[in-house]
């Protein structure tokens, strides 16, 4: 998808060539049994009790942090075309990510991008973000301090 | 409450945003910055009061006017954290690529 000025500052566009052919990335992707292998942050588990993979159905998926608390994501999915394209819109934080398949071969072009519905909730999801980072800074810290400590012993 | 004063309390709001864009290549005085509003003089006073306060603005007093210029590298903080939040959707697709690997070998053995 082209980003013009009028979405800049409230998108992110990630991209990646993928050594896999186009049939291999679609079904990690749509295959709840796959996408529960690698989707989250580091460190998550993730349960997906709904994946319905037509325009307007549910995507339900709770991420398990290491901590042992549960994040629930709800997303809805507007437009799937096999093996080109995914597009679902995220609710809360409210965003859009449409997924760009492009076959190269036995390669796999893949196109990522979400835009929110405005740049003030790009800004507080951002803000948010920095902060968890900072809370799982310091959960790492003291979880090093902790190991530290029992290895003195 | 205590209103948060940092930069994305400064960036959160479209007309503020718009401010900062108008003097970012030179500083203007507070009434040429009013004049290109359509909102009231005080609420233009109130939103660069709010830029000062979050340190992207600097109000100078020359003569009888009032000059803001922006202040811009407090900006760069915002675009550090918009990069860590890529960079977390990044590594989705560096498990992506992981995985993909695996199942490759579980599918062709390869």
């Amino acid at each position: 998808m082209e980003s013009n000025s009028s979405t800049k500052d409230r998108e992110i566009i990630i991209s990646r060539t993928l050594n896999a052919p186009v049939e291999l990335v679609w079904e990690a992707w749509t295959n709840p049994e796959h996408i529960a292998n690698w989707w989250g942050p580091n460190g998550f588990t993730n349960t997906i009790t709904k994946m319905d993979l037509t325009p307007g159905g549910e995507w339900l998926l709770v991420m398990h942090g290491p901590d042992g608390t549960d994040y629930k994501n709800k997303s809805i999915f507007k437009e799937i075309v096999p093996h080109k394209k995914i597009v679902f819109e995220h609710i809360a934080p409210n965003f859009i990510a449409t997924i760009d398949f492009e076959e190269q071969g036995e390669k796999t072009h893949l196109n990522w991008h979400m835009l929110f519905e405005t740049a003030e909730e790009f800004i507080r999801v951002v803000k948010t973000f920095k902060a968890d980072e900072g809370l799982k800074q310091n959960i790492e810290k003291l979880s090093d301090y902790l190991t530290q400590l029992t290895d003195k012993k | 409450m205590i209103a948060r004063r940092d930069v994305y309390q400064a960036i959160a709001d479209p007309t503020r945003r718009a401010i900062i864009n108008m003097i970012a290549s030179q500083p203007h005085n507070v009434n040429t910055i009013a004049e290109k509003f359509d909102i009231s003089r005080q609420a233009i006073s109130l939103q660069l009061k709010i830029l000062a306060d979050c340190g992207l603005v600097k109000i100078k007093q020359q003569g009888r006017e009032r000059f803001c210029e922006a202040q811009l590298d407090k900006l760069s903080e915002v675009s550090a954290f918009v990069d860590q939040y890529r960079q977390h959707w990044e590594s989705k697709l560096d498990a992506l690529e992981t995985y993909l690997e695996k199942l490759k070998k579980e599918k062709y053995g390869k």
